[in-house]
């Protein structure tokens, strides 16, 4: 009886999760779920928007081997991940320390910060690629202020990358915000200790803020690893060639074709679904590895305190 | 109470009757067929099109004409893929009527009584598949050397007729001032994918042979190593690059052939209306040949009307299609744009008088040297890579040679 | 002797503070450069635009590319578009996300634990997987060219906000909600009058981040909508550099208009976007 009571207790309670939880299962199943299985499906096959798929086998995959774009987009991508994240990450951190400063109008100093993130990357694009233009653009200007080597930021070659870079690092602030609060969930009684031992605010910073604020920073590596991995409006718009109707490279010597352009192309361009599809797939191969190297690392340098 | 019942009973009995009247007023208007053409156009060239599209309405009662600039060309594509098209005819380029009628979103035309006499074979073999006509041209563009007069004769330099006095030219037109820094350069190229294949052709090279790309045809592999060599070897990679991205945009009041940033360019005819626009001193010459034979070869390109196979309406988009390129219409609009006309008998027609210098790009339209890419499934692809090539060659990242070859072995995955 | 000794003190702090604010000064002014760059330019008579080397202010102020910009785009129809596709994928996310996030943070079934790793897994997912499925699916039911692939999706709740107001919900204590229920009231009534005014700032946060990101959006309104009239102003800015070549003036007037409504929402919601932020922190 008890037991009959209890099973009947659980079924109402799944059905009350599930009521509740309704629309993102669907969601789940719909927009997830299938579309998941679609791709991989379609991976395997060679179709457009406008015929019907047909089973190719692996031709895909081993097309994928052989095809050096594929290679300099991933190279481009990874290139891209693997300095913008740390450079993120180290820009966050400083920038967050700054706005923990106890200063007048805190509020107006974070809103600046974030502003550049609230900005449509289209009009981001557009802007820099102003800013960036070797002649008229200030970033050169600034730089010859300083007395630094200008870049030919948008016809370089070995630039075009950093210039997707600095675009990226704009939108910082998000992140600076994060371990902002991060920060002041630190307890002070921590640093008045240390200080009493006479630590400097380096050695305060190592032995208490880094590993204080380690699992958000797991957690954003992980969100901008993913963020980077994708990057595709910043470049399609830096490298979009205007006022003629003639095909360009994406970037100077291709530097700007990430993978989620050269997809695109594939796609929508080439109109090569199954060869798009299959690139998916790698992509998400890849996201994953990444994801599962970053949280089994962690547990050498991510420090769960008692909090 | 009595009154207002019998005043409110008139007057909706009159309103009835007003109603049924405008009504029955309305019955041909509605019969009307609606018929939206979504163009790439834009700017000037969009308001050229309006025009036309209002005359259009204006000479008949039975299609409304509708224009829409609509200048993305993955957007095109994409709403080409849903089950009710979004327009009835549009525009493109002859390089992707091959993919696309493979695809079968382009109406074949063969049916509907299109007269084909008059259009230059040249152009017609970019848009015919397996005898099928798949697209019209409305205009073509051919590619011709234009030059700076007054740089040329600052420079004592003659417009050069032969290969050797182009590479000669060059040499005297780039100048580098005393800090290194480059500050002209002899040819510009306002499109590198447009010079490049133009020189292929000047070298007696094609790009496509026998239904097969040949992007290392031995003339193909001579216009890129003189493009190299002449361009930007003598300066390097990077001087012209750093050179190039201060450049005004193209054909705006700061375009850089206007002032003065190079000296010649391989460019289209439309630049024959926005440099006497620009009231600047120019000249014109057939792209010199690497023998007198080929002396202004040079490729044709078009730009082309079609039917998407999920347009609306498509019989009364094939009539907009006739309007639009019978002979007085595609004067008009080829005259507007300053394009060439698509028809043989407009190459004699004198509307394009005006247009200073327009003889030499006309008369590429019946010159046997005159290349156009056909119809073949690759050609968007192919294209893509060609200019990456191009690229990585201008950049100094890649060797002539090594660039086509590359292409060439990516060639080898089109088919599949 | 102390009277020194403090002076000196203050002094150093008064540097020290300083210092602060110059620094703090710096770091704004990296991010709000290129923000005065394209306003100024937007205000710039064409021929000063293209100046080696540029210069910041213009001689003379000119509205010429706002008129421009707006005559040669349907500014105001874009504007609409967007704000009624950002407006209904708001009100998706306010009722989809907060009715998951609830059932994940404070009910008790079996499965719910499956169901939350997977919202933490699909926020990892990159979208070009999903990307040509869902159009296909879309087109199949022929709503391409509709603003339904935009806007059904908030409906069916969003990940990253279904885990943000989770992790909110997770703070209410259960005795609140065991209070109410000895009450005898509803799961549904005790969802409407307790838990969503308690979870109004992290709704607030949902709400102005998707608003923003609907916003910007760029991938999305330019695979989906084939029409002009139903562009978004992303959509609308892009064509805009393809039909009338790079002017520049008016393409930085075109900007800012488009960012205008943005930084409005975000002045108007500042406080609890920021809430909203640190709340996504990992807790």
């Amino acid at each position: 009886m008890a037991a009959r009571n209890s099973m009947a207790k659980d079924g109402r309670a799944l059905l009350k999760g599930l009521a509740f939880a309704s629309p993102f299962v669907v969601g789940l199943l719909v927009l997830y779920a299938y579309p998941i299985l679609a791709s991989g499906y379609y991976s395997f096959t060679d179709f457009s928007l406008f015929k019907a798929p047909r089973w190719v086998g692996f031709a895909n995959y081993e097309r994928m081997l052989a095809d050096a774009k594929f290679w300099h987009a991933l190279y481009n991508t990874l290139f891209f991940t693997f300095v913008g994240v740390p450079v993120d990450i180290a820009i966050s951190l400083a920038g967050a320390h700054i706005l923990n400063f106890k200063l007048r109008g805190q509020s107006l100093w974070r809103a600046l910060v974030y502003l550049p993130s609230i900005v449509p990357v289209v009009a981001a694009g557009f802007l820099w690629r102003w800013l960036l233009n070797a002649q008229y653009g200030f970033v050169n200007e600034i730089l010859r202020w300083f007395g630094i080597p200008q870049p030919n930021w948008l016809l370089d070659p070995s630039w075009g990358g950093i210039a997707v870079i600095i675009i990226m690092l704009w939108t910082v602030g998000g992140t600076m915000l994060i371990y902002l609060a991060a920060l002041k969930d630190v307890p002070v009684d921590l640093y008045e200790a240390a200080e009493l031992d006479g630590a400097s605010h380096w050695q305060r910073f190592v032995d208490i803020t880094w590993p204080m604020v380690s699992p958000v920073t797991l957690f954003q590596v992980i969100v901008l690893a993913i963020a980077f991995l994708q990057i595709f409006t910043q470049p399609f718009v830096l490298s979009k060639d205007p006022g003629l109707t003639t095909q360009s490279a994406v970037g100077p010597g291709d530097s700007m074709l990430t993978y989620a352009i050269y997809l695109f192309q594939n796609a929508f361009m080439f109109l090569k679904m199954g060869y798009a599809s299959a690139m998916a797939w790698v992509m998400l191969l890849v996201t994953l590895a990444i994801t599962l190297l970053l949280l089994w690392s962690s547990k050498k340098w991510v420090f769960y305190g008692n909090r | 109470m009595q009154p207002f019942v019998y005043g409110a009973l008139r007057g909706g009995v009159i309103g009835m009757a007003a109603a049924m009247a405008i009504g029955l007023a309305a019955v041909p208007a509605q019969a009307q067929t609606k018929v939206t053409f979504s163009y790439l156009w834009g700017g000037a060239e969009g308001q050229a099109l309006e025009q036309i599209i209002s005359d259009f309405n204006a000479s008949q009662s039975d299609i409304v004409l509708e224009g829409v600039s609509s200048p993305d060309m993955t957007k095109q594509l994409a709403s080409m893929s849903s089950a009710r098209g979004a327009f009835d005819i549009s525009d493109n380029f002859a390089g992707n009527v091959a993919a696309w009628a493979d695809q079968g979103i382009l109406l074949p035309l063969n049916d509907y009584d299109i007269d084909l006499s008059d259009f230059p074979d040249s152009v017609m073999n970019q848009l015919t598949v397996d005898g099928q006509v798949y697209s019209m041209p409305i205009a073509t563009h051919t590619y011709q050397l234009i030059y700076n007069k007054k740089l040329l004769d600052e420079a004592g330099v003659a417009p050069p007729t032969t290969m050797d006095e182009l590479a000669d030219a060059i040499k005297k037109l780039t100048k580098v001032d005393a800090d290194g820094n480059v500050t002209q350069i002899g040819l510009g190229s306002p499109s590198l994918d447009n010079s490049i294949k133009t020189l292929g052709y000047a070298f007696g090279g094609d790009w496509n042979r026998d239904g097969k790309p040949t992007p290392t045809d031995p003339g193909a592999v001579e216009a890129v190593q003189f493009f190299y060599d002449n361009v930007i070897a003598p300066i390097g990679p990077e001087a012209y690059n750093r050179f190039v991205a201060g450049f005004g945009p193209y054909m705006s009041d700061q375009d850089p052939f206007v002032r003065g940033k190079y000296a010649m360019a391989i460019d289209g005819e439309w630049r024959a209306k926005f440099n006497q626009e620009a009231g600047m001193d120019w000249g014109v010459v057939p792209v010199p040949g690497k023998t007198a034979d080929l002396n202004g070869a040079t490729g044709v390109d078009a730009s082309t009307l079609f039917i998407p196979t999920n347009a609306p309406n498509k019989e009364a988009a094939v009539v907009v299609l006739k309007y639009l390129t019978s002979p007085p219409v595609m004067e008009k609009f080829s005259h507007v744009l300053g394009n060439l006309p698509a028809r043989k008998s407009l190459a004699e027609s004198t509307a394009y008088n005006d247009l200073p210098h327009f003889d030499v790009w006309l008369s590429a339209l019946t010159n046997p040297n005159t290349h156009g890419l056909p119809a073949v499934l690759y050609m968007a692809e192919y294209n893509t890579d060609l200019v990456s090539a191009f690229d990585a060659v201008a950049q100094g990242i890649q060797t002539p040679e090594a660039a086509l070859q590359s292409v060439a072995d990516r060639t080898a995955s089109y088919m599949q | 002797m102390a009277t020194v000794e403090a002076n000196r003190f203050l002094t150093r702090h008064q540097i020290g503070q300083g210092l602060r604010y110059l620094l703090a000064f710096g770091l704004a002014a990296v991010f709000v450069f290129p923000f005065i760059v394209m306003l100024l330019t937007a205000f710039k008579p064409n021929n000063e635009i293209f100046t080696a080397p540029p210069v910041l202010l213009p001689s003379r102020w000119t509205l010429e590319h706002f008129a421009t910009a707006l005559n040669q785009f349907p500014f105001w129809r874009y504007l609409v578009n967007t704000l009624f596709i950002a407006g209904m994928s708001v009100l998706g996310t306010l009722v989809a996300s907060p009715l998951v996030a609830y059932s994940l943070a404070k009910l008790k079934w079996p499965g719910r634990q499956v169901v939350f790793i997977a919202v933490l897994a699909t926020m990892m997912l990159p979208p070009q997987v999903t990307l040509i499925p869902i159009y296909m699916m879309w087109n199949g039911i022929g709503a391409t060219d509709s603003y339904l692939p935009l806007i059904v999706p908030a409906f069916l709740g969003t990940p990253f906000f279904i885990f943000l107001i989770r992790q909110f919900l997770m703070s209410i204590p259960n005795e609140l909600i065991e209070a109410a229920k000895m009450d005898g009231a509803s799961e549904l009534w005790i969802y409407w009058d307790i838990v969503l005014p308690i979870a109004r700032p992290a709704l607030v946060a949902s709400a102005v981040f998707q608003f923003v990101w609907t916003w910007t959006d760029f991938l999305n309104p330019l695979i989906y909508l084939n029409d002009d009239k139903s562009y978004t102003l992303s959509i609308g800015l892009y064509s805009f550099l393809g039909a009338h070549g790079v002017q520049w003036g008016a393409l930085m007037a075109a900007c800012v208009l488009f960012t205008l409504p943005a930084i409005f929402i975000f002045i108007f919601g500042q406080r609890y976007f920021m809430g909203g932020i640190a709340a996504g922190a990992l807790k």
